[in-house]
C-alpha cells in the first residue's frame, strides 16, 4: 500500500530554534578553552567513549571497555584500564548503567579500582530539532582511596547527510581524603562518516587537564538475530602534548538486547 | 533594558511558527500501513506511527539513522528529513521478516 504525505494534515506547532551545530560546537569549544585558562581541567586521561544523546526504550546492554597507553614515559607506559558495565533502559528518556572498573599493567596484577553509576537523559526526539540533546550524569567511588567524583555531560549532536558531529563537554567535581577537591571540565567529541552499518569510520578529539589528543576510530554494528546487535568501536588516539601519553588505544564492545 | 534583555534572548532563542508535515503509520499484525510512505524532498516530516498491536515494536532503518520502540497499543514519533530523493528502507525489529516498509521522497 501506497500514501503520500497527503495522508494527514499539517499541523502548526511552536519549534524552539536551537543553535546551529557550528555555532554550539564553537561555544562547547570557547567555554572549555575558557575553563583552560581558568585552570579547570580534568585528572587523568579522559579518553573515553563518546556518548550520543539517544535512550532506547526496552533495551538492556553489556558493555566492555579497555584502555591501553603507549609512552615513552614510564609513568605513562603500559598502563590498562578496563570497564565491565550493565545497563538497562528506564523509560524513553532515561538509561541507566553500573560500571566495575579495573586497572593493572605487565608490572602489576589487575585489580578493582572504582564503581560508577550513570545516568543518561535524552533531552530531544531525534531529528526535531537542528541538534540533538541529552544529559549524562556519573557517580564514581574509587575502591582503592577515598575518592569520589561526580560529573554531569551535556551531549550535542548534530547531522548533516551522511556526516554525524557529537559533543560530550563535561563538568567534574571530584572530594575525598586522598585528594585536592576541585572542579574540572574536559571536551571530548568526534565526527564520524555513516558508510555502512557494518563499518563507520570516524575522527576523536579530547581536551582535558592530562588530555590533548586525537586520533582515528572505527565503529560498526553486527546484527546477531533479532534484538540483538554487537556494537563495536576501536581506535588510536594520539597524544598531542607531553602530559598525553603518545599512544592510547581503545576498544568497546556492546552487547544489546 | 527590557529591550537590551529581549534583545539578547531573543539571539538566542527564536520561536517561529513553522508547519510540520505529519505522516500516519500503522502497525497491525506486524505489518506497516502503510508500506510505502512519500513524502517530499527536503522537508521535514513527523511520522506518528501507531503500533495497533499489544506487542511492542521497534521502527528501524539505517538508511533513515532512526531507531525507536513503539510499545503495544501506543503512539510514537520518529522525525525524520530534510531528505534528498530516494528510497529509504525502514523494518521492524521484532518482526523482521514481516514489518518492512520504505520511505520514497520525491
Amino acid at each position: 500500500m501506497t500514501a503520500g504525505f497527503f495522508c494527514a494534515k499539517p499541523t502548526r506547532r511552536l519549534i524552539f530554534r536551537l543553535p546551529g551545530a557550528m555555532e554550539t560546537l564553537m561555544s562547547v569549544v570557547m567555554i572549555v578553552a575558557a575553563s583552560n585558562s581558568a585552570y579547570l581541567h580534568a585528572d587523568g586521561s579522559t579518553i573515553d567513549k563518546i556518548y550520543h544523546p539517544y535512550v532506547q526504550l526496552l533495551e538492556t546492554e553489556i558493555e566492555y571497555r579497555s584502555r591501553y597507553q603507549d609512552d615513552d614515559d614510564a609513568a605513562l607506559d603500559d598502563q590498562q584500564k578496563y570497564q565491565l558495565g550493565l545497563g538497562r533502559s528506564l523509560s524513553e528518556q532515561l538509561f541507566a548503567e553500573l560500571y566495575l572498573i579495573g586497572a593493572g599493567s605487565s608490572e602489576s596484577d589487575f585489580e578493582l579500582t572504582a564503581v560508577e553509576a550513570e545516568l543518561k537523559i535524552q533531552l530531544s526526539e531525534q531529528g526535531e530539532y537542528d541538534n540533538d540533546w541529552g544529559l549524562l550524569f556519573e557517580l564514581e567511588r574509587e575502591t582503592k582511596e577515598n575518592l569520589w567524583e561526580v560529573s554531569t555531560t551535556l551531549i550535542a549532536l548534530h547531522q548533516w547527510s551522511r556526516w554525524i558531529a557529537t559533543a560530550n563537554l563535561s563538568l567534574t567535581y571530584e572530594w575525598g581524603r586522598d585528594i585536592n577537591n576541585e572542579l574540572e571540565t574536559s571536551l571530548a567529541s568526534q565526527l564520524r562518516y555513516r558508510y555502512s552499518q557494518a563499518l563507520e569510520p570516524a575522527i576523536e578529539f579530547y581536551l582535558g587537564e592530562d588530555t590533548l589528543g586525537v586520533g582515528p576510530v572505527l565503529t560498526g554494528v553486527q546484527r546477531l538475530g533479532g534484538r540483538r546487535k554487537l556494537v563495536w568501536e576501536f581506535g588510536a588516539i594520539l597524544g598531542i602534548d607531553e602530559a598525553t601519553p603518545d599512544t592510547s588505544w581503545k576498544l568497546n564492545i556492546e552487547y544489546e538486547f | 533594558m527590557r529591550v537590551l534583555l529581549g534583545s539578547n534572548l531573543l539571539c538566542w532563542a527564536i520561536f517561529v511558527e513553522a508547519a510540520t508535515l505529519v505522516v500516519n503509520i500503522e502497525i497491525k499484525a506486524h505489518l506497516f500501513y502503510p508500506a510505502e510512505v512519500i513524502v517530499p524532498a527536503n522537508t521535514k516530516v513527523k511520522l506518528l506511527i501507531h503500533n495497533m498491536d499489544s506487542s511492542p515494536e521497534e521502527f528501524e532503518s539505517y538508511e533513515l539513522n532512526r531507531e525507536k520502540v513503539i510499545l503495544g497499543n501506543s503512539k510514537a514519533v520518529v522525525f525524520i528529513g530534510p531528505l534528498a530523493p530516494g528510497e529509504y528502507p525502514f523494518f521492524g525489529e521484532f518482526n523482521m521478516t514481516t514489518a518492512l516498509g520504505k520511505v520514497i521522497v520525491n
